[in-house]
């Protein structure tokens, strides 16, 4: 039953007239959980939230009494420039609970940074590099301390093809988390895109992330309010929406 | 304070701000150049300092009025209004937070900015900034202020003028990316001293920025800076005009070190994306953009 509700919402989803291009979690571009050379528009900026299924979190920090919990996160990002992306993340941490109530609250805050040096051509791939949660560090008087829970960098080139309107789009990454228990994403990883072209605002998704298969899709409703679902295995799901804004005036169907 | 009192002082406050404005406007509408804007936005502050939830928030009102004299003379009153507040009795109170005249001018290549009043930060006093466009990519800035302490809320305290705080710096402004880099070192408010380092981007109508500096009591802190000019871009210009503040600024601290590297405000909608100057006073970097709002029926000043 609850695979059937999953398959329904993403099918509601994909009927609904959107897009994206978003690893909308960390508030870049990218595909799910693995990061891609696409951009955003330059301009874009976007405010979102994201509940994250507990497989999608690191196996240290999002703990309570041994066990991993299901979360949420909330951002906000920006495309500077065309070359360019930041982002900001604050993710649920549970310090204490009485029975099914939390009572103490945390957040694990990072700050993601992207860079495209190689715009994609007609035969050459788009290269980005980037890193998510690099920042802790440089403010810690105690370094050993620093938790960094989704500390990784990654190298990434996609490139796009299209037939007949449709556009797939391929992604190849390295990436190298710095903890060992995130070690499991590590290595080579990517995935797929699909953008039909009766429908070009929406974007379906299949990536492997190093560890598990997971598919999902992205929309974009009245040209700001962006949404992303995948599900890992057909059993865990993860969602999120994000109000998106071109701070530069244009108006961008996907 | 009862949120009933606090409604009732809210609503004699505007009342007596709308009052006061149609009394000057009939004023000056005999006096030609001269006009008054009176308007309020909106401040949000939020922290997180505590477990038992997400954020301490804090949201004031900000009323005030600008009185245009002409020939860039102004005086500007604005008081703080709050309106849910879990940061403790200390922010509960209606108080000003400016009451200033100022004046601008050109001489040669400086252009300055005098003010005396009351300025932001619970404090009173002179101050003075400069500033010195050398290109139209690059230009200096410093300021210096002398002054004293005047508490109104949560209790009434005058000191005497006993503070000085200044700083100096530069700006670079890259035209083609509409980007500034700014840079300044300071004798700050509460005595600390450090520097900054901003990188602002200019967008329509909204300027992004991050930053990072040091002090000498806190060491590093980082963070970033939003500043969204508020519509409607488009106006007509009366003697009295009302109208909503000119901008919503936001500001985020990664370490939350709120007494150091803090400068006051000698205007109720100062920021950083309009400076210190007048736009048709001083053009350099945001001033050679697009101007944000468009004021139908305006006299421009040469």
């Amino acid at each position: 039953m609850k695979r059937i509700a999953l398959v329904l919402a993403i099918a509601t989803v994909l009927s609904i007239p959107a897009a994206g291009r978003a690893q909308q979690y960390m508030g870049t571009s990218g595909l799910l959980h693995v990061p891609s050379a696409e951009m955003h528009h330059e301009g874009d900026a976007f405010m979102g939230i994201h509940y994250l299924d507990k497989h999608m979190t690191p196996d240290t920090g999002f703990l309570y009494a041994g066990e991993k919990y299901n979360t949420f996160d909330y951002y906000v990002a920006l495309t500077p420039f065309k070359w360019i992306e930041v982002s900001y993340v604050c993710t649920e941490r549970i310090h204490a609970k009485q029975g099914d109530e939390i009572t103490k609250w945390g957040k694990d805050r990072s700050a993601s940074i992207k860079l495209r040096p190689l715009e994609e051509g007609v035969y050459w791939p788009a290269v980005a590099i980037g890193c998510n949660d690099f920042a802790t560090s440089v403010f810690k008087k105690d370094r050993t301390d620093v938790q960094l829970y989704f500390m990784n960098v990654y190298l990434a080139a996609t490139k796009h093809f299209s037939f007949g309107g449709n556009e797939v789009g391929v992604t190849l990454a390295y990436r190298h988390y710095l903890r060992g228990y995130n070690a499991k994403w590590n290595g080579l990883v990517g995935g797929v895109t699909f953008r039909p072209a009766f429908f070009p605002q929406a974007r379906v998704v299949a990536e492997y992330t190093g560890n598990e298969f997971l598919l999902g899709m992205d929309v974009l409703l009245w040209r700001h309010l962006r949404l992303q679902a995948g599900v890992k295995d057909f059993k865990y799901m993860h969602a999120g929406l994000a109000l998106q804004f071109n701070l530069l005036g244009q108006k961008y169907r996907y | 304070m009862s949120l009933k009192r606090q409604v009732i002082q809210i609503h004699r406050f505007l009342r007596r701000c709308v009052l006061a404005g149609l009394l000057l406007g009939a004023v000056l509408s005999e006096a030609s150049g001269q006009s008054i804007d009176i308007f309020s936005g909106v401040e949000l502050h939020f922290k997180d300092l505590d477990f038992k939830r997400q954020y301490d928030v804090l949201i004031n009102l900000t009323p005030g009025f600008k009185w245009d004299m002409g020939n860039h003379w102004q005086l500007s009153g604005q008081v703080i209004v709050p309106v849910f507040n879990q940061y403790g009795e200390d922010f509960s109170g209606i108080r000003p937070n400016n009451l200033a005249v100022s004046k601008q001018l050109k001489t040669g290549p400086f252009y300055w900015k005098a003010t005396a009043g009351l300025f932001s930060h619970n404090r009173y006093g002179i101050d003075l900034k400069t500033f010195v466009p050398v290109t139209e990519w690059l230009a200096f800035e410093a300021q210096a202020g002398y002054l004293g302490q005047l508490f109104t809320w949560p209790f009434w305290y005058i000191g005497k003028p006993d503070r000085f705080a200044g700083t100096v710096g530069g700006d670079i402004y890259l035209k083609r990316w509409n980007a500034q880099l700014r840079g300044v070192a300071g004798w700050y408010l509460y005595q600390d001293y450090g520097f900054e380092a901003e990188a602002m981007r200019h967008f329509n109508h909204t300027t992004v920025s991050v930053y990072a500096n040091w002090n000498n009591l806190t060491r590093f802190d980082a963070g970033f800076r939003v500043v969204v000019m508020i519509p409607p871009y488009h106006r007509k210009a009366r003697v009295v005009n009302f109208r909503p503040a000119s901008n919503f600024r936001l500001s985020y601290t990664v370490m939350f070190h709120p007494y150091s590297n803090v400068m006051y405000k000698t205007d109720p909608e100062e920021n950083e994306r309009d400076g210190w100057f007048d736009r048709d006073l001083l053009e350099w970097g945001s001033h050679t953009m697009a101007p944000d709002f468009i004021i139908e029926g305006k006299e421009v000043e040469e």
